[in-house]
């Protein structure tokens, strides 16, 4: 089991100092370790999933998959199935067809030609994906129905990898006349003048990040009724991003997004990938409707999930070149990327643009050009896995960096230090127009090396390599770039209809004295409900146990705005600005109210905790009013209450609204996201001379997420990202054969990390506060897969006397043992060239 | 998952006798490894009931096969495609028959499977072994059939 051993930051140790706040003494709870509120109900089993929902007359619905990657669909029978006792109905994908419109496309031209049906109409581009589905009374009898149904096929040649995607040789969507689903040329700077002044110019053939998917406890799960009486379609589900499905959801039903009722409760988990689960919400819907109205429960099975939910984006990176002057600092990298997303880009494109909010990672470089495409391939649809889309560009700049240190003979440490940005440029405008708000990345490094003991493992380390083994220690710096601008996506798609970013809220002081806070969050163990109390308690002055905060996604109940759901690291600067612009808000009419009950001046009031609880009091007077007299004035009694406080409704609902503009579509520049935390990672990796197999000796992780609103929460964050960092780079691989079959659909094969796989972590914080948020903080918890650009760094180190490129994230025994012995039969001098072009050069520092 | 065998075995009976064997599914499909029953369609496609299974993904597969190619008495190919429990699985089996020395048969075959689905990513590693254990189950029992 995993342990961790932590470094208290001085900064971190002054902000939250004696949990005194300096203006009022009141306690300050913003930036205290409290213990989260929800844990006491989930770890007790109180918690409300959606499979714990039960309603009147639930049906179950089960689907029947496809066995094969990519195959005409000659033939479905369900006649044997519907005949089943406990069988209410069946669907078929030409049954389908005639009920829904294809899904709407976010991308252009070719992308708008591909029809994403919620079911395979007439072939599979997948294995996993539904063909047929059985509705049962209960869950059993559905599963036996499924098993009746029959399905021929004829099989057709699937399309595998990036590359055999770009040959055209078999298409996926024959409609689309390609596989390529977009391109785009990204280039900033002067790429011509920065190669020809290089001392040196560093070739990569190619680099891989391999395909690896979440694995959340809880599986996805929705229910569904159609009622066709109101005219509209309630659904209680995990998706972590509702009124994103229900724009999906809408014209594909045919119903205005009005008409659809979206509710979430606790969720075992997301990362993301739950965001992609709405073509099962449709098809749910249409069940309900075929059976009568009747509630249809889905509960995802685990090999479901693995074959059919949602992967990571898998990206190939050819053709590399990289200029360096002749310090090693980086002066421009030229690259060709093809990013799979699957069968279906669902959410895709836009991880072809988002990936550009780390455009140059943690580094100075100005003059870059990468030559971006997107491909269809038969494997699963790809959905924005926890630091989607911004790791596989962060993971390339981080071997870019290694393979390039390593190359000039410049220690990975020394070659950072030479190319970070620097503290004293922050804010940091990049290539392409995104701000980097804060961040002292060396200082980071230096923490990092301190906790992992630097000096003393380079120490070990050769006496290690003396004694033939083989430990690296490795480097990763990554951004966890978050509150994302919806604009970009007019650079993938110049009528996309979405830009901005916003989150609303609503604070309330209800008629007995409670504050309620509403929000239209969708938390899968974030914490949410207790960073909103700590923020509202710290406007009212009274403590968290005194706010209640209603948390989920409720179409009728809580607040939201087009942009509401849980993702691109954002809660703690847009959820948490919502909540603290309605409490100061609510603040104020309370204020206004009490100001006219004691017969002060609002000037005078203090707000805080009394004998009779929460209180606004007149410091002049010392007389006070609480919570419940206030409520009262408004709610229940009163008649008196002066004409100029009719306005007071002490519900106080606020949008927050990110500065953003939109950006420059044609020169693709602009701000695509307001926060940048950081993370650096440190380890000491050894791989063993016999079986090849990769150990982690020492790991640390150092955190900048600016100001913390609760440590305890970021630590765990830090925790819960660095776990599947380490398993998506030496376990995780949602590998395929060649024939479509997925090789990993079980937990057996897929090994995610558990607890019993973790290395101890070494955890550090600095705060490096935000100036464009209220309260310094940042978004944080993504994490940007740190360990796995940290472990490809260690093995590089490792192994780099041996003659091996680490040109893959996916590293296991069987890996290195064939990159070992690819290196002894020239395979590092394919993969990589160098040019050494002046023996002295300018410097482009 | 594509599983690929080949091989050749020689029997004392004329190819005219060992081919009109092979082409027969009466005589041909009993001795396919957990046969359980037949349908013939026509004189050329029939439906084979096999029981099948890996650990505990067990049940019948109907795999519907064709004999797709025919030259008297030199060479047979047989097609075939059926659900398996937890996947699909195509198969290819050709025959070539060569005269050998004292009017025996030399017979050449070859198979190729293509399995699909859950059973592969489950059982993919038992599948090989499993494969090679039937074909040669169907081989002994054609060479003890033609003898």
């Amino acid at each position: 089991m995993a342990k961790t051993t932590r470094v208290k930051n001085k900064r971190l140790k002054a902000a939250a100092g004696s949990g005194k706040s300096r203006a009022t003494g009141a306690p300050k709870w913003v930036g205290q370790p409290i213990r989260r509120v929800e844990e006491d109900r989930l770890v007790r089993g109180k918690g409300i999933f959606v499979d714990d929902q039960k309603l009147t007359g639930m049906l179950h619905i089960r689907f029947v998959r496809s066995s094969y990657g990519h195959a005409k669909i000659t033939r479905v029978d369900v006649t044997k199935a519907a005949a089943l006792p406990g069988v209410v109905c069946t669907l078929t994908g030409a049954e389908v067809k005639g009920l829904v419109k294809p899904f709407i496309e976010i991308g252009p031209d070719v992308g708008q030609k591909i029809a994403d049906y919620p079911m395979a109409v007439d072939k599979v581009v997948y294995q996993g994906e539904p063909v047929a589905a059985v509705v049962a009374e209960n869950r059993m009898a559905a599963e036996d129905a499924a098993e009746l149904v029959e399905v021929e096929y004829e099989p057709l040649p699937p399309v595998m990898t990036a590359e055999d995607a770009l040959k055209e040789g078999s298409l996926v969507h024959p409609g689309m006349g390609t596989n390529r689903n977009w391109h785009g040329v990204f280039e900033y700077g002067d790429m011509e003048k920065a190669f020809k002044q290089a001392d040196h110019v560093v070739h990569i053939d190619r680099l891989h990040f391999h395909r690896f998917s979440s694995t959340p406890l809880e599986c996805n799960a929705m229910i569904a009724v159609w009622d066709s009486r109101s005219e509209r379609i309630e659904y209680w589900s995990n998706n972590s991003f509702p009124s994103f499905a229900a724009q999906f959801l809408s014209p594909a039903l045919g119903v205005r997004i009005d008409q659809i009722l979206m509710k979430s409760f606790d969720i075992g988990g997301g990362f993301g990938i739950k965001i992609t689960n709405y073509p099962y919400m449709a098809l749910c819907a249409l069940a309900s409707r075929k059976a009568g109205d009747r509630p249809v429960k889905w509960t995802e099975t685990r090999t479901e999930h693995m074959q059919a939910s949602a992967h990571g984006n898998e990206r190939t990176f050819l053709d590399t070149r990289v200029a360096l002057d002749k310090n090693g600092v980086i002066t421009a990298i030229d690259s060709r990327h093809v990013d799979d997303c699957g069968a279906y880009p669902r959410y895709e494109p836009l991880g072809c643009v988002i990936w550009a909010q780390v455009l140059p990672g943690s580094y100075r470089v100005r003059n870059i050009r990468i030559d971006m495409n997107q491909v269809v391939t038969n494997k699963c649809p790809v959905g924005p896995n926890r630091g989607y889309s911004r790791m596989q560009q962060l993971w390339f700049l981080e071997r870019v960096l290694d393979i390039c240190g390593h190359s000039l003979g410049i220690p990975t440490d020394e070659m950072r230090l030479r190319n970070y940005i620097r503290k004293n440029e922050m804010p940091y405008e990049t290539p392409n127009g995104c701000v980097y708000d804060s961040g002292d990345y060396a200082g980071m490094l230096a923490m990092g090396k301190t906790l992992v003991g630097w000096d003393d493992w380079k120490r070990k380390q050769a006496a290690a390599r003396e004694e033939g083994r083989w430990i690296g220690l490795g480097i990763g710096s990554t951004l966890d770039s978050g509150t994302n601008n919806f604009g970009q996506a007019r650079i993938i798609n110049a009528g996309a209809p979405f830009s901005g970013q916003s989150k609303a809220a609503i604070a309330k002081l209800d008629i007995y004295g409670e504050v309620v806070i509403s929000m239209g969050s969708v938390p899968q163990g974030q914490g949410h409900e207790t960073t909103a109390a700590q923020v509202v308690a710290d406007v009212l002055g009274v403590s968290p146990g005194h706010v209640k905060v209603k948390p989920g996604f409720d179409t009728e109940q809580n607040a939201y705005t087009g942009h509401t759901g849980t993702y691109a690291s954002q809660f703690a600067v847009t959820g948490l600005s919502a909540i603290h612009g309605a409490a100061t808000k609510l603040r104020k009419e309370m204020s206004r109210l009490a100001a006219w009950a004691l017969k002060a001046k609002e000037k005078d009031l203090e707000f805080g905790v009394g004998a009779q609880g929460p209180e606004v009091r007149d410091k002049r007077s010392k007389k006070s009013i609480n919570y419940w007299a206030l409520a009262n004035i408004v709610n229940v009694n009163n008649a008196g209450m002066p004409e100029k406080l009719w306005d007071v409704t002490l519900n106080c609902r606020h949008v927050y609204h990110a500065p953003f503009q939109l950006p420059d579509v044609k020169k693709k520049f602009g701000n695509l996201t307001l926060t940048y935390a950081a993370q650096i990672h440190v380890a000491v990796v050894e791989v063993d001379r016999d079986t090849f197999q990769p150990k982690i000796l020492a790991y640390a992780c150092v955190d900048d997420c600016g100001r913390a609103i609760n440590p305890r929460i970021v630590e765990g964050q830090v925790h819960g990202c660095t776990a599947h960092g380490i398993g998506a780079a030496l376990m995780e691989d949602c590998a395929y054969d060649g024939d479509g079959n997925l090789l990993a659909s079980t937990f057996s094969d897929y090994t995610p990390i558990t607890a019993m796989n973790m290395p101890d972590l070494l955890y550090g914080h600095m705060e490096s506060p935000s100036p464009f948020t209220f309260n310094g903080a940042k978004g944080m918890g993504e994490g940007g897969a740190a360990p796995v650009h940290t472990i490809c760094a260690a093995l590089q180190d490792a192994l780099y006397s041996k003659g091996v490129i680490i040109n893959d994230s996916h590293n296991t025994g069987d890996s290195i043992f064939l990159a070992v012995q690819r290196a002894g039969t020239g395979g590092f001098a394919s993969s990589v060239r160098i040019e050494h072009r002046r023996a002295a050069g300018r410097s482009a520092r | 998952m594509e599983i690929k065998f080949g091989g050749d075995f020689t029997v004392p009976k004329k190819p005219e006798a060992v081919y009109d064997f092979l082409v027969d599914p009466n005589r041909f499909c009993p001795l396919l490894p957990d046969y359980q029953s037949m349908e013939i369609r026509d004189e050329k496609n029939f439906l084979v009931k096999l029981s099948v299974g890996i650990s505990h993904i067990r049940g019948t597969a109907a795999v519907k096969m064709s004999l797709v190619e025919t030259e008297r008495p030199k060479h047979a190919v047989y097609e075939g495609n059926g659900d398996v429990p937890g996947g699909s699985a195509t198969l290819r089996a050709a025959f070539e028959l060569e005269l050998a020395a004292g009017g025996a048969t030399k017979v050449i075959w070859s198979g190729q499977s293509n399995v699909m689905g859950r059973i592969a990513s489950l059982a993919g590693g038992l599948l090989q072994p499993l494969a090679k254990k039937n074909v040669q189950k169907l081989i002994d029992g054609l060479q003890k059939a033609l003898t």
